[in-house]
């Protein structure tokens, strides 16, 4: 805390007494005699109660001892003296929150934009949005900062489920409510459940985007893959521009042994998003099985362009190896299955889900 | 034979034709075994794992008997060197011979089979005439020491394994009897799960309390041992090459996948990469699972394998490979392409939808209706008895699985089992002799479950091979009837001996032609062969 070295007095007058016991006061800073700082600071405020610098200091000695609750009636009597001191305010705001005060902190913190600090006090007291607002602006200027991500992460699921809460609470017989409810029971692997809401949502809403996309992953959670695919379906047909969509149903597609169709699903959603790289992989793995051996190649490939060093890249090699071993290409089979296994020694062998 | 037409045939034919499942529950009459696994708050990771079944003619009367192993008494306090009360008849293993009418006697002490030794938790079984005496033999694996029992053919065995020399120790699992020299006489492969005892166990899953996954422990190596010819076995598994890469192994099948005519060895790991074992024909093994195709998924993931099953599903001539997995692994089917490779084809073959959300265990591929084409049956169950509660979408029992082959395509039937169980072990074989493929399952901590095949209206063939300059039970003969392939064996599946017999359903053909192509290299040829037959086919004696 070293700007607590650079207090000095405003400029403002004061008895000759106070002023030099004062001075004492900051000499024992510069020497880091804390106790030594406290009491000069506290006789300066003695002998002239209006002396608005003194009550800062002796609040800073005590910011400084790490005696937040100490520090908070000399910083408030420096305020009622001098209500513009900004030091007063930041020190008054971080000995607040230091010690709980989080209402009565924010304003003094947000009087010196101290962003961090507002933010945190903006989510004790329930200001969720201001405070996600705090952390992002913070962040702009840290954005590796690991305790402003753990706080703007927090702050924005605390948002999130309040947001929830209040749509529950005020609309509990809404589309989104249901929907609301059957990501929650996803979440918790609580399949039912989620299935229930979810044709629920669909029921009140039946075009509503997104709905018919997540209870499809419902079903697919379960390997109930025909009714995976019949959701899938009918969430393209609400959104023909969904890559998304698109690329699951190509799964659901695939995992039932039907290439061809698959294919023409992956293709889809591989125009409407392009270089999508799980697409591009299931793309590669359907041609492969359709016997489009260029399809495959060509998606595999394109794949372990956009991905170097992830499990995907590694499945591609191998698929390709697998590929290229049947065409008789040993070569480039034995390549592969090189890049393949470099990989897995790297990141670990992929496991199944 | 000619087919019997019972009031039993009668009546199962209109329960099949009221769309009934093919297989019902029976009971097995004077059956009293209970799988005693023993779990314990300490979760010892054997206590998941047993046990098997074999269905095997060991007193040469045509009728199958039963063999099932038992697991051992585990207690919380266990520790090296473990007890776990095998001498108390609880947990001894059991022989059951088969009657006339369908029941089965307890003749375990008489056979000398009681008491499978306190140091013992056991697993699985292995059937086959080691000393080519016209007897099947056993060979119980155990955690601990393994056991080769010798049939005497009074009814007796005897424990040879010290004069065998096939003990082994650590963690044995699934055996099988194969003649990988072509020799005549049949040698024995041995999987190990890994390097562990109770002293070392660990619990996972924190507050879940749960088994540990595989790659918790160190793994080991399987074993390998060659028949002399004498009685005595030698073990060959570290020049023979197999122990060249360390492995979690549980399941082990056989079949000559290259056409070589040497018998060569899938093994199902778990958590890992899947093995096969090329027969270089020289006494030695290369490791070629990568290479070939079967290591891995389409995707280069890993499985956590446990059973596994080396047959021709989709009658090409060629031996492919099902293994049987954890949830959202999906079975493996690997197709034999020829040339060496295969291709990974679960979801050409079905097996995508129906079985991403099971555990697998003992497999078979068997024509459960004789339609001409191998059917898919597998006893289900998870590894975790409290999977429940940790993924809802899972579960610990289940009911077994019967998938119907449409002509390489595999659809799911109701296998008439509606009671989910914690499958273990599954022994295929025709029970019964009535031309159509039964079922037992192993349960934990239960009694086993025989499944019987209503039958039908299908033809069949059963063929008994009978070895004179191959080994004796012709284990490692490729036979061809009417376009589809066996392999003889009675190995596959987990922890298990299915009937060595070779069974054909043959649709609505009255007549077949059949091809034996012995481990010798002899080929010999059955023109206008008779449906609906135990067929016994021996081998013609050197010229």
């Amino acid at each position: 805390m070293g700007w607590f070295f650079f207090l000095w007095l405003a400029g403002q007058g004061g008895s000759p007494d106070a002023l030099q016991h004062v001075r004492a006061g900051l000499e024992a800073r510069k020497q880091r005699q804390v106790d030594t700082e406290i009491a000069e600071f506290r006789k300066a405020t003695e002998i002239d109660p209006h002396l608005a610098d003194a009550f800062v200091n002796l609040g800073a000695a005590f910011m400084e001892k790490r005696d937040y609750g100490a520090a908070i009636a000399p910083l408030k009597r420096a305020l009622e003296l001098s209500p513009d001191l900004p030091v007063a305010h930041q020190l008054l705001g971080y000995a607040l929150l230091s010690q709980g005060y989080s209402a009565e902190a924010l304003p003094h913190l947000q009087k010196v934009s101290a962003l961090e600090a507002a933010g945190i006090a903006q989510l004790d007291t329930g200001q969720y949005p201001e405070a996600v607002a705090s952390f992002t602006a913070v962040l702009a200027q840290r954005p590796d900062d690991p305790d402003l991500l753990y706080y703007l992460g927090h702050s924005s699921g605390l948002l999130s489920k309040s947001a929830i809460d209040t749509l529950l609470a005020k609309h509990p017989d809404s589309a989104r409510a249901h929907q609301a409810l059957a990501e929650n029971y996803y979440v918790l692997r609580q399949m039912p459940q989620a299935e229930t809401e979810f044709k629920e949502a669909l029921r009140l809403r039946p075009e509503l985007p997104g709905l018919h996309l997540e209870l499809g992953q419902v079903y697919a959670n379960s390997a109930q893959w025909p009714k995976a695919e019949e959701e899938f379906r009918a969430e393209t047909k609400l959104q023909p521009g969904n890559g998304e969509a698109a690329y699951r149903l190509g799964s659901a597609l695939l995992q039932q042994g039907k290439p061809q169709e698959a294919l023409d699903a992956l293709k889809r959603s591989n125009e409407v998003k392009p270089d999508m790289p799980e697409t591009l992989y299931s793309l590669g793995k359907a041609a492969s099985l359709t016997g489009d051996a260029p399809t495959a190649e060509k998606s595999w490939l394109r794949v372990v362009e956009l991905e170097k060093d992830t499990s995907l890249a590694a499945q591609s090699h191998f698929g390709l190896a697998a590929l290229y071993r049947k065409q008789g290409k040993t070569p480039q089979a034995q390549k592969e299955m090189q890049e393949f296994q470099k990989l897995q020694s790297t990141i670990g062998p992929p496991r199944s889900q | 034979m000619t087919r019997r037409f019972s009031r039993r045939n009668f009546l199962n034919r209109a329960a099949l034709a009221a769309g009934a499942p093919i297989f019902q529950i029976k009971p097995l009459r004077g059956v009293d075994f209970l799988l005693q696994n023993s779990p314990t708050p300490r979760k010892f990771l054997i206590e998941t794992m047993p046990g098997g079944v074999a269905l095997f003619d060991y007193n040469n009367d045509g009728l199958l008997d039963l063999f099932l192993v038992n697991g051992g008494k585990i207690t919380e306090a266990l520790h090296v060197p473990e007890n776990f009360a095998r001498s108390d008849a609880r947990y001894w293993n059991r022989l059951y011979r088969q009657n006339r009418d369908g029941s089965f006697t307890d003749v375990t002490q008489s056979a000398g089979l009681a008491n499978a030794g306190n140091g013992n938790y056991g697993m699985g079984v292995a059937v086959g005439d080691y000393d080519n005496d016209g007897l099947p033999d056993l060979f119980v694996t155990n955690y601990g020491r393994n056991t080769l029992y010798h049939n005497n053919g009074d009814g007796t065995f005897t424990d040879v394994t010290a004069k065998a020399g096939v003990a082994g120790g650590g963690w044995s699992v699934s055996a099988g009897f194969f003649d990988f020299d072509n020799d005549g006489h049949l040698d024995l492969f041995v999987t190990r799960y890994m390097d562990w005892d109770s002293d070392h166990n660990k619990i996972c899953g924190g507050d879940w309390h749960t088994y540990c996954p595989p790659g918790t422990f160190p793994a080991t190596t399987c074993l390998l041992y060659r028949n002399r010819g004498d009685g005595t076995f030698e073990d060959v598994s570290v020049p023979a090459g197999i122990t060249a890469k360390k492995h979690r192994a549980l399941g082990v099948a056989f079949a000559d996948y290259d056409g070589d005519g040497f018998t060569d060895i899938f093994v199902s790991n778990d958590g890992m990469q899947q093995f096969l074992f090329h027969n270089n024909g020289n006494g030695t093994f290369t490791e070629v699972g990568l290479e070939a195709g079967v290591a891995f998924t389409a995707d280069g993931k890993g499985l956590s394998g446990m059973g596994a099953v080396f047959q021709d599903y989709d009658n090409d001539g060629k031996p492919d490979i099902i293994a049987t997995v954890l949830p959202r692994e999906i079975y493996p089917l690997y197709h034999n392409d020829g040339g060496g490779l295969f291709t990974y084809q679960s979801l050409e073959a079905g097996l995508g939808s129906i079985t991403s959300m099971s555990s697998g265990w003992g497999v078979g591929l068997e024509d459960f209706d004789n339609d001409g084409w191998k059917d898919l049956f597998v006893g289900q169950g998870h590894v975790l008895d409290n999977v429940q509660q940790i993924d809802a979408s899972l579960s610990y029992k289940e009911v077994p699985l019967l998938a119907m082959n449409h002509q390489g395509r595999f659809e799911r039937a109701d296998s008439g089992v509606a009671t989910p169980l914690s499958a273990r072990g599954v022994a295929f074989g025709d029970i019964n002799n009535d031309g159509w493929m039964d079922t037992v399952i192993s349960t934990l901590g239960g009694p086993p479950v025989l499944l019987l095949n209503r039958g039908g209206e299908n033809h069949w063939l059963s063929i008994k091979l009978r070895g004179t300059r191959s080994n004796r039970d012709g284990y490692g003969a490729v036979v061809h009837v009417n376009g589809q392939t066996r392999f003889a064996t009675s190995a596959g599946s987990y922890l298990c001996a299915n009937d060595k017999r070779l069974h054909f359903g043959l649709g609505s053909a009255s007549k077949a032609t059949v091809e034996v192509i012995w481990p010798s290299g002899e080929t010999q040829v059955l023109k206008d062969v008779a449906a609906d037959q135990f067929l016994e086919v021996a081998e013609p004696e050197r010229l």
